[in-house]
């Protein structure tokens, strides 16, 4: 009698699990028995909706719906090779629910439309009604072939679709993604998307296997607003592709956005709720890379050469790759792998192998770039030619320095060393992320760099450069050098590193290759030619020995000669 | 005692469910033609049936007295139809003989100057692509192949017996898997089951 019990439970069990399955349990039985608040008033048939056995519609399978009409706003976008048409096959059926236009009782087989509850005909608007504006939803309807596996470059050859995603005479259509009569995973979904297991049916994205946005198990803190708001996944890993795009309704229409202002869509985890690095607080910082500042310029196929000013997250990160993997200099890390760039030939490059050539996109050849704040003897915005090798003097971004005596260095930093971009240019702050998002210092310093005129002395002042050349060596250090030129014009005068050293490099003019050593290169709002001899010109005379012809703070230098030997001898 | 009381409720249930169908018969039904215009001999077998000399034309045909069909018929095709339909035989052959309007329905006993032809609903016509597919083998096979519809060798039919036993004529599906032409159960459109809650699709369909 137990076991009979035991048995019996089991079936009852059996039975829930596999209507759980049926249509009859879902909201898609619009029937009087219906699950759902949408449901006809007495109508008991469930098929009824959408089949009948005699006199369909000329659509299959035995239709029992008219048509929509057929005058969509289609998807498009820039990145996209499939050419979406005008819905046909099973997704023209669909939406003759769901694009809300004809009523949900109004069948062929019945002589006046099935009367719903509460009056309702067409499907009320919310998440399952899609408008007849498709262009905010994953494209339908379009040719799936292996072309067009190849022409993307990013897709699975349809011959792989064996599983549950099946195209329908080589067409995606809804029914792809969607199985009308089953429910099993939320959705109507043909398999889940936990870990985005349907979407990679299709999508096979470069990079995506090690990136972040795949593999963290971050969880969302609970602080509003919910960036997974059209799932219920609760980690990074198993949002995946939903943690930025949307299949349907999404705002941002082109490539399916959640959000249509890009930098929202990454902000709304990375701004401490998901993410510990909170790089909202630094993005808003007074100096930044102004990400807020535009909106629809920015395109994944634009030039690699930036034409247009602009700067969102996606310029410098690939979401599709980014990822925690360190590297030294000047190699590009894991959170800007896998992103475009220019390199020292201004040549574009699909992949940035160095860090550098990202900043190249638009700190070079770029129109309209950013220029220097700082007026020069030799004015170059482009930082292209300011780090070329062949440069006189320049920081070490390319490449070793030119010079090879550099006492200041501070270990492990030595003339051989090479460094970042992002070693000065960062968000500043102890512990705060890397990379140029945001300072509360100028050109978005790491550090403090006073740069104007008058300016007293102090380590904090000049910490942009004392962090890799040594304050005492510079000021106090042994020599004739270190004393009598840097200590007289840096603490005597109040003078700023900026005045006479252009930082990023020297690209001169032909024939002043001996002028421009040791990035000199005077800021011409503060030094002006020397009144004698008409002069503005710094003479490079070997190891620690230079003139300087100039005028400045009232004085003639005309020139000033120093060279090497014990402090204070002239 | 407990137990024999279960048996006799279950007895009166099952013969009250069976009970509901009973009284209904061709008689009275649609296919009751005895007081039709056209049928001038007032009885109701004598448009499809005749105990002597009867049409063999069409297999498995039943003492068959009206005039067969011999049009060509454009079966039911789609993306997704896994079973291979060809054209109407057997019963529902002789169901077209009436229903595909090619054929007068006062052609019987021999006369073939019948005049009478079906209209509206009732007319399928020779075009079957709108209609549910006929005349196909439903096996476990195709159950497989299809994965949305259940093995008919072993799936209740809700009958007493299975799909195969109850709805199948040769392991086929035909207009008398669905309908019954002489209204032993009494249910609107001749049904041989309620489609109450769908529960003749869902028979077969597993959705």
């Amino acid at each position: 009698m137990r076991i009979s019990l035991q048995l019996f439970c089991g079936v009852i069990f059996l039975c829930g699990i596999m209507h759980a399955q049926d249509i009859a349990n879902t909201v898609h039985n619009l029937s009087v028995s219906g699950p759902g608040t949408i449901k006809a008033s007495s109508e008991s048939e469930i098929c009824i909706f959408c089949h009948t056995p005699h006199n369909s519609s000329p659509r299959q399978p035995l239709w029992n719906r008219p048509d929509p009409g057929f005058n969509y706003t289609l998807y498009n976008s820039s990145t996209t090779q499939a050419i979406p048409g005008q819905p046909t096959g099973a997704s023209l059926l669909c939406l003759s629910c769901h694009d809300g236009t004809i009523a949900l009782g109004n069948v062929l087989s019945r002589f006046a439309p099935i009367s719903m509850i509460g009056g309702i005909t067409t499907l009320p608007s919310g998440n399952s009604n899609l408008a007849t504006d498709l262009a905010d939803d994953h494209p339908v309807s379009f040719t799936y072939n292996s072309a067009l596996a190849i022409a993307d470059g990013q897709l699975a050859d349809p011959a792989t679709l064996t599983g549950p995603v099946q195209l329908e005479n080589q067409q995606l259509q809804c029914t792809a993604c969607h199985d009308p009569h089953q429910n099993l995973y939320t959705d109507f979904l043909v398999v889940t998307n936990q870990y985005s297991d349907l979407c990679n049916h299709c999508h096979q994205r470069n990079y995506w296997d090690l990136s972040s946005h795949k593999i963290s198990m971050s969880n969302w803190n609970g602080t509003e607003p919910n960036p997974w708001f059209h799932t219920n996944f609760i980690t990074v890993a198993e949002n995946a592709c939903e943690n930025c795009h949307n299949p349907h309704t999404a705002d941002g229409h082109l490539r399916l956005m959640n959000y249509v202002t890009e930098e929202t869509n990454c902000l709304v985890c990375h701004n401490g709720n998901v993410t510990s690095i909170n790089l909202e607080t630094q993005i808003t910082k007074t100096y930044r890379h102004n990400v807020y500042g535009y909106t629809g310029i920015h395109d994944p196929e634009e030039d690699h050469v930036v034409q247009v000013q602009h700067v969102e997250c996606e310029d410098c990160h690939n979401p599709h790759a980014s990822r925690q993997a360190s590297a030294s200099p000047p190699n590009a890390n894991g959170f800007i792998e896998g992103v475009k760039g220019v390199n020292t030939n201004g040549s574009p490059v699909s992949a940035i192998q160095f860090e550098y050539e990202l900043c190249y996109r638009c700190h070079a050849d770029s129109p309209n770039k950013p220029s220097s704040p700082t007026a020069r003897q030799i004015a170059q915005n482009n930082v292209l030619l300011e780090y070329d090798l062949s440069n006189p003097s320049y920081h070490p971004v390319e490449g070793a320095g030119q010079n090879p005596n550099c006492p200041s260095l501070i270990s492990p930093l030595s003339e051989a060393s090479i460094i970042y971009c992002t070693d000065c240019h960062a968000s500043d702050g102890t512990g705060a992320p890397v990379g140029p998002h945001g300072s509360i210092y100028p050109q978005i310093m790491k550090f403090q760099y006073e740069t104007a005129d008058n300016t007293q002395e102090s380590y904090q002042a000049y910490r942009l450069c004392y962090e890799c050349h040594d304050r005492l060596t510079i000021i106090d250090g042994n020599g004739n050098f270190a004393r009598r030129v840097h200590r007289q014009h840096i603490i005597d005068e109040d003078t700023p590193c900026n005045i006479c050293h252009d930082p990023h490099g020297v690209s001169p003019p032909a024939g002043s290759e001996l002028n421009h050593t040791h990035l000199i290169n005077f800021n011409t709002a503060v030094v002006s030619p020397d009144q004698q001899t008409g002069r503005l010109e710094f003479v490079d005379q070997g190891n620690f020995a230079g003139s300087c012809y100039l005028r400045c703070h009232g004085e003639n230098h005309s020139p000033e000669t120093y060279q090497q030997g014990p402090a204070y001898m002239k | 005692m407990k137990k024999q009381l279960f048996c006799i409720s279950l007895l009166l249930l099952f013969t009250a469910g069976i009970g509901s169908g009973f009284g209904q018969s061709i008689v009275g039904s649609a296919h009751d033609f005895s007081q039709a215009s056209w049928n001038t001999t007032g009885q109701i077998c004598i448009v499809c049936h005749a105990p002597h000399n009867a049409d063999v034309s069409v297999n498995d045909a039943p003492l068959w007295n009206h005039q067969s069909t011999v049009a060509t018929f454009t079966p039911y095709s789609s993306a997704s139809l896994n079973a291979t339909v060809g054209q109407p035989d057997a019963s529902s052959k002789l169901c077209l003989s009436c229903h595909d309007g090619t054929v007068a329905v006062d052609n019987f006993g021999g006369i073939s100057s019948g005049t009478f032809y079906l209209t509206g609903s009732t007319l399928i016509g020779t075009n079957l692509n709108d209609d549910h597919p006929v005349s196909f083998v439903y096996d476990a096979a195709l159950a497989i192949a299809d994965g949305g519809l259940a093995d008919p060798t072993s799936t209740n039919s809700g009958l007493g017996g299975t799909i195969s036993q109850d709805l199948l004529i040769g392991n086929k599906v035909q207009c008398a898997s669905c309908h019954d032409v002489h209204n032993a159960s009494g249910i609107d459109n001749l049904l041989i089951k309620s489609n109450a809650q769908s529960d003749l699709c869902l028979t077969c369909h597993v959705k």
